[in-house]
């Protein structure tokens, strides 16, 4: 989904961890913009992470970037059933997101996309990225 | 002028223990009370870490357990949670107890289980680490603790070249350390090929690049500075830096330059008056082999980007330049979280007195120890000498 798909939708105007998990569930990313310093963060705080600053407004990332670190754990926490996923710190342009990668192995500095969520951990999904074509 | 002095020291081996966790606590603390010659009348509070007890072994409010253990009943204890820097932190208030005459007399340790003697098996000792990461924003992708030291190195390797033979020396080298402390988890060596030929848990890190789930506890008797002189073999602690980052990880600005060790070791050494030139020998928390090379760096003991390439080189080697985990470190000596801190402070001490044994390094008089929690988004940074 591109972002221009979903620019019509209201966002929350103080954003919650609930706020973040539902629009990953439609496969879109929200983060933070500090009126105060203007850093953006890739998930909800309560105060800039930057600054402390509280005039946060909430703000719809893009869903394609470049994977700035990864790793593939082969022994995984209980409940985490297969081995060998792929985990990575994507860099979105303003902000970066932890994520689970989906299809072919991508390095540092491949280009991915994001691709959906996985949901088996307790009902906390997490974003998935695969990568672009 | 010191910030308090360590009067007393001890910890168990550390490895696979069937004891009670006070009982565990109890083994170090009373050779704490017997190396510094008092009784625990004379101790004035406890400041205890044990970061998992509850998840691991159904136990939480241990603090007054282990008081009742050692004989200290009614005096004050305050216990610390803080992943795997739990009894640093611990330590840290400890020091500014005795430094501002809150108390005169203190004793300061930790303890945990971490083996299957807990009944827990890896998986779900694996998802009882993973608590110390983010809980909405980390644990859902299926990231483990290997996997969040993982993603650190995997980016310091991008940026400075290091190498997964680089990060095996660190563990042929810890290893090597950890044989000649009879209190360390593993006793034996490892060869580079022996490290490379092994399972991936989360890569770059293969097994022998992971320290092991351990047993065992830590503590030390701390007191004021007015009082050190009274005590056989005061050392003096003359720094504490305490510092955070950002959590969850991806929301570092950089992530792998650990930004709170810096920033404790700068309080630290400005605190002790000294530099990182000034630094005989270093524990560094070497949970993972990646963790020491960027622990190296951010304590300013080898240059940015050189952390591999000084540990193959020998330059953090028992007879190098900055001997780094001379007691094996938690690669070797073995990692039981809420212990692990206390226990960098019993060998700092032991080094700097002379009485490490068949471990003890040549000559040192000064030596830091780098403590961190999570994904070193907490990290205390320790400075103990000789005394003046």
């Amino acid at each position: 989904m591109s972002t221009q798909d979903t620019e019509d939708i209201e966002l929350p105007e103080s954003l919650s961890y609930h706020d973040w998990a539902a629009a990953v569930r439609e496969d879109r990313l929200l983060g933070q913009e500090c009126g105060d310093c203007g850093h953006v963060s890739g998930v909800p705080s309560g105060a800039c992470q930057e600054c402390g600053g509280r005039d946060l407004t909430t703000v719809e990332l893009p869903t394609t970037g470049e994977v700035y670190s990864e790793t593939t754990i082969n022994v995984p926490p209980e409940q985490f059933e297969e081995r060998g996923y792929q985990v990575a710190v994507v860099d979105l342009g303003d902000a970066r997101v932890m994520v689970r990668i989906e299809g072919d192995h991508v390095d540092i500095g491949g280009d991915v996309v994001l691709s959906g969520h996985i949901d088996t951990d307790d009902d906390h999904p997490a974003p998935t990225f695969e990568p672009a074509e | 002028m010191a910030r308090a002095s360590v009067v007393g020291a001890g910890m168990t081996k550390f490895g696979v223990h069937d004891t009670p966790l006070q009982e565990l606590f109890g083994d170090a603390a009373f050779e704490a009370f017997d190396d510094a010659g008092v009784g625990p009348d004379e101790v004035e509070a406890l400041y205890f870490g044990n970061a998992m007890g509850g998840q691991t072994e159904n136990v939480t409010h241990l603090g007054p357990q282990c008081a009742t253990h050692v004989g200290m009943a009614g005096k004050p204890v305050q216990r610390y949670e803080d992943a795997c820097a739990t009894s640093a932190n611990a330590f840290k208030n400890a020091v500014e107890a005795v430094e501002s005459g809150r108390h005169d007399v203190v004793l300061v340790g930790g303890v945990e289980r971490c083996t299957p003697e807990t009944g827990k098996d890896t998986d779900e000792m694996t998802r009882i680490f993973a608590s110390a990461s983010h809980r909405q924003y980390e644990q859902p992708t299926g990231l483990t603790f290997p996997g969040v030291f993982a993603l650190l190195t995997k980016r310091h390797m991008h940026e400075h070249g290091t190498t997964e033979e680089q990060l095996a020396e660190v563990a042929v080298k810890n290893h090597g350390h950890g044989s000649l402390n009879p209190k360390a988890h593993f006793g034996k060596e490892t060869t580079v090929e022996e490290a490379l030929d092994g399972p991936v848990v989360a890569d770059p890190f293969r097994l022998m690049d992971c320290c092991p789930f351990s047993d065992g506890a830590a503590a030390v008797v701390l007191v004021s500075d007015d009082l050190a002189d009274s005590f056989d073999a005061p050392v003096d602690v003359t720094g504490v830096g305490h510092a955070t980052d950002i959590v969850p990880l991806a929301d570092k600005e950089t992530p792998h330059v650990t930004k709170a060790a810096r920033d404790a070791a700068r309080q630290a050494y400005e605190q002790a008056g000294v530099s990182a030139d000034d630094v005989d020998f270093a524990e560094v928390h070497d949970c993972f082999t990646g963790a020491e090379v960027l622990a190296s760096e951010a304590l300013g003991l080898v240059e940015d980007g050189q952390g591999g390439v000084a540990a193959a080189e020998g330059r953090t080697s028992r007879d190098g330049d900055i001997p780094i985990n001379a007691s094996g470190g938690l690669k070797a000596k073995g990692h039981p979280i809420g212990a692990t801190g206390a226990a960098q402070i019993v060998e700092l001490t032991e080094q700097v007195r002379g009485e490490a044994g068949e471990h003890q390094l040549d000559g040192v008089s000064r030596g830091v120890a780098h403590n961190l929690g999570g994904d070193a988004a907490t990290t205390v940074v320790s400075v103990m000498e000789a005394r003046a």
